[in-house]
């Protein structure tokens, strides 16, 4: 009877001896866990594991939890129900609506528990990396097709997933010749017709617009857009062509701001919602196009961590790439599946043309911080001279 | 003579305190009672974040203590020019929603039209002085802006373009015209009781003493009526000077108010220094506090006229 029934005290001795051994195991290296790493893939490398026995690990998981995936965004709903039904694993969706910084915490703040509220992949924007990376708080791993990834961290910490790049919302009524590139919108038959999506002191799509149009006066030269952007949009504004009304769908259908810098699955997302009232085009500029990503990443402490792998895999392959595109999000590998011809034609035919996106351009978490810096500081004075 | 008197008042004096103070100590907690809700809301929605602007004034980004924020408010341009911009602009549109709030009503309450047109147009300021905010950015932009109903009408109508003089709606003038729309329904609201308080009696007697209609207004009617005309310009100046909703949506940070300069460093995912957007408030706190003091001794000097 005493044998079976252990004192609060013995039980916390047990959990130190407990982690005392895994510790030392862990201090053993390879050597030491050898036997166990025959029954299942290593996950000290990062290196993509073969599908077949990433599936079986990952059933005997049986679970994946998630975080921060709303159904509607990017496509995540149709996202998460394939990978369900293809691989038969429960999905434990922690709070769809959390933000990235959220996200972060909720790994932090799971560290020590393998519970249901501990996530095993995140969804963070790519700035919030730097701050993942320097807590340690994503495990390393590179995914099949990991070269054609465009945006990633070399060691495999994180990868973007998909990108949007700034593109033109044009409302066709109000805009006979649609504006195809930055210079474009210097002409004078767009006075008051130039509108961002944001503020630039506020949003960070809107600095991404400043410093999108900088990078193509400046031709392509990172270190000279951001100054290149604020001398564009004070000519912009000088030339009476900015209108100052931070655009949404209202407006757009109102006609008060006929030509919108945003994000181009937001734009487009805009046109299915406007349907045809009014006609929308959306132009992605000839130059200066900007991708803005979102990274992907592994719970250093992730409880289902086969499970967070295939995920990955899921997510990354081809199948899972063209589900983002569904939701007008573009899959970060999409130009090398247009070169495959991969990308389904009716998926294609609703976006602006494959080539337009070929040279979107990728920030680093440092060139983002230094140009967010640049721009906020200067807009006021520059812009508007003040 | 005078000894009786003062004994007798005395005692009346003396007897009615001990008759009553049982009944009033009761009654003293029942009457505070229904103050209650309102201190509680004024505590927890004015008084502990006015403190808690007032401590966040002094943090930096990391939480620890610092003069900068303080110091940024005297020399950073962009600071310094957001508040001169938010005064003019309040400025501005409380004179103006002043003056003409002022005509609305006296020609409402005094001027001889019809009865109904005053239900009318308490109802219609009740209303537009609430107005504000997006709904009052989006209905300026879609009658007034380039594309604007208005602006079209007038155009194919008139071949007139409101914009030939180079005037637009996105700048301070227009910022103003879209404030007066909740200034002056505001001071219509508040002076039309105030026009009710000039007793008729006053006018009949200047003018039995030959006084004029000038002399009736320049020494009866203003002087009256001026503690409420200030009083309630002042609240106008507070009423526009707060106001962010309503020019964010109109115009994002095109025009530099300090209230948008606030929330830009507040929520945007841009810019991120609560202690500085602390010290901006703290500043309008100031202002607010100097024109609040400035309301509450000119209502005082008008609650005793119109006793």
């Amino acid at each position: 009877m005493s044998s079976k029934k252990v004192s609060r005290r013995d039980f916390l001795k047990l959990g130190a001896a407990v982690t005392g051994a895994s510790a030392y195991l862990a201090a053993c290296g390879p050597q030491a866990t050898e036997p166990a790493a025959a029954a299942l893939p290593d996950l000290t490398s990062g290196n993509s594991i073969p599908l077949d026995e990433l599936i079986a690990a990952a059933k005997t998981e049986g679970e994946l939890t998630t975080i921060a995936l709303p159904h509607d965004w990017a496509n995540y709903g149709e996202m998460i129900e394939t990978f369900k039904s293809k691989y038969g694993l429960k999905v434990n969706e922690l709070d769809p609506n959390a933000g990235s910084a959220d996200e972060l915490a909720a790994i932090e703040a799971n560290k020590d528990s393998k519970g249901p509220q501990a996530p095993d992949v995140v969804d963070v924007g790519v700035g919030h990396t730097a701050n993942a990376m320097a807590k340690g708080l994503f495990a390393k791993y590179k995914v099949a097709g990991w070269d054609s990834i465009e945006m990633k961290d070399p060691d495999g910490y994180w990868w973007a997933e998909y990108y949007g790049a700034l593109a033109f919302e044009v409302s066709k009524p109000a805009i006979e010749n649609s504006p195809q590139d930055w210079e474009d919108l210097l002409k004078p038959e767009y006075k008051g017709k130039v509108a961002m999506a944001g503020d630039v002191l506020k949003s960070n799509q809107s600095v991404m617009t400043v410093y999108a149009a900088g990078l193509s006066r400046a031709g392509g030269d990172k270190t000279k857009a951001a100054e290149a952007g604020l001398q564009f949009w004070k000519e912009v504004n000088d030339a009476g062509n900015f209108i100052p009304v931070i655009a949404d769908q209202g407006t757009i259908a109102q006609g008060e701001t006929p030509i919108v810098m945003e994000w181009d699955y937001l734009a487009l997302a805009n046109r299915d919602s406007l349907a045809g009232n009014p006609e929308t085009e959306i132009v992605v500029p000839k130059t200066g196009v900007i991708a803005g990503p979102y990274a992907g990443g592994i719970s250093a402490y992730a409880p289902h961590p086969y499970a967070a792998r295939l995920w990955w895999e899921f997510v990354m392959s081809d199948e899972g790439q063209n589900i983002y595109l569904k939701g007008y999000a573009h899959p970060i590998r999409f130009n090398d599946m247009a070169k495959r011809g991969v990308v389904p034609e009716e998926l294609a035919a609703k976006l602006p043309p494959a080539e337009a996106y070929a040279n979107a351009v990728f920030l680093s978490v440092e060139e983002l911080q230094a140009a967010t810096t640049y721009i906020t500081e200067n807009w006021r004075s520059v812009v508007f001279g003040e | 003579m005078s000894i009786p008197n003062e004994k007798l008042t005395a005692q009346s004096k003396g007897d009615a305190p001990m008759a009553r103070p049982p009944t009033k100590r009761a009654s003293s907690v029942i009457n505070w009672l229904p103050l209650a809700p309102f201190f509680l809301f004024a505590t927890m929605f004015l008084f502990l974040p006015s403190i808690s602007i007032f401590v966040g004034s002094f943090k930096d980004v990391d939480g620890g203590f610092t003069f900068d924020n303080i110091i940024a408010l005297f020399t950073v341009r962009d600071f310094i020019n957001a508040y001169r911009t938010s005064l003019t602009i309040s400025a501005i549109t409380a004179l103006g929603g002043a003056v003409f709030g002022f005509l609305l009503a006296y020609a409402v309450v005094l001027g001889g039209l019809p009865k109904g047109l005053r239900t009318f147009m308490t109802t219609f300021s009740g209303v537009a002085s609430n107005f504000a905010g997006v709904p009052l950015a989006f209905a300026f932009i879609a009658t007034m802006g380039n594309n604007g109903l208005v602006t079209r009408w007038l155009e194919s109508a008139f071949k007139f373009d409101i914009h030939a003089g180079g005037f637009t709606i996105y700048s301070i003038t227009g910022l103003s015209i879209v404030y007066m729309y909740f200034q002056f329904p505001l001071m219509v609201l508040i002076m039309a009781p105030a026009l009710d308080g000039l007793h008729r009696e006053w006018s009949e007697a200047c003018a039995n003493l030959g006084g004029t209609s000038w002399h009736y207004w320049r020494y009866i009617a203003f002087p009256i009526l001026i503690p409420s005309l200030l009083g309630t310009t002042i609240l106008l100046f507070g009423n526009a000077f707060g106001a962010y909703a309503t020019a964010y949506a109109f115009s994002g940070s095109f025009i530099n108010l300090v209230p948008i300069l606030i929330g830009a460093q507040m929520q945007g995912d841009v810019l991120f220094n609560p202690g500085l957007g602390n010290a901006l408030a703290l500043g309008m706190v100031f202002i607010m506090s100097i024109s609040m003091i400035g309301y509450i001794s000119l209502q005082r000097r008008a609650a005793r006229w119109l006793q």
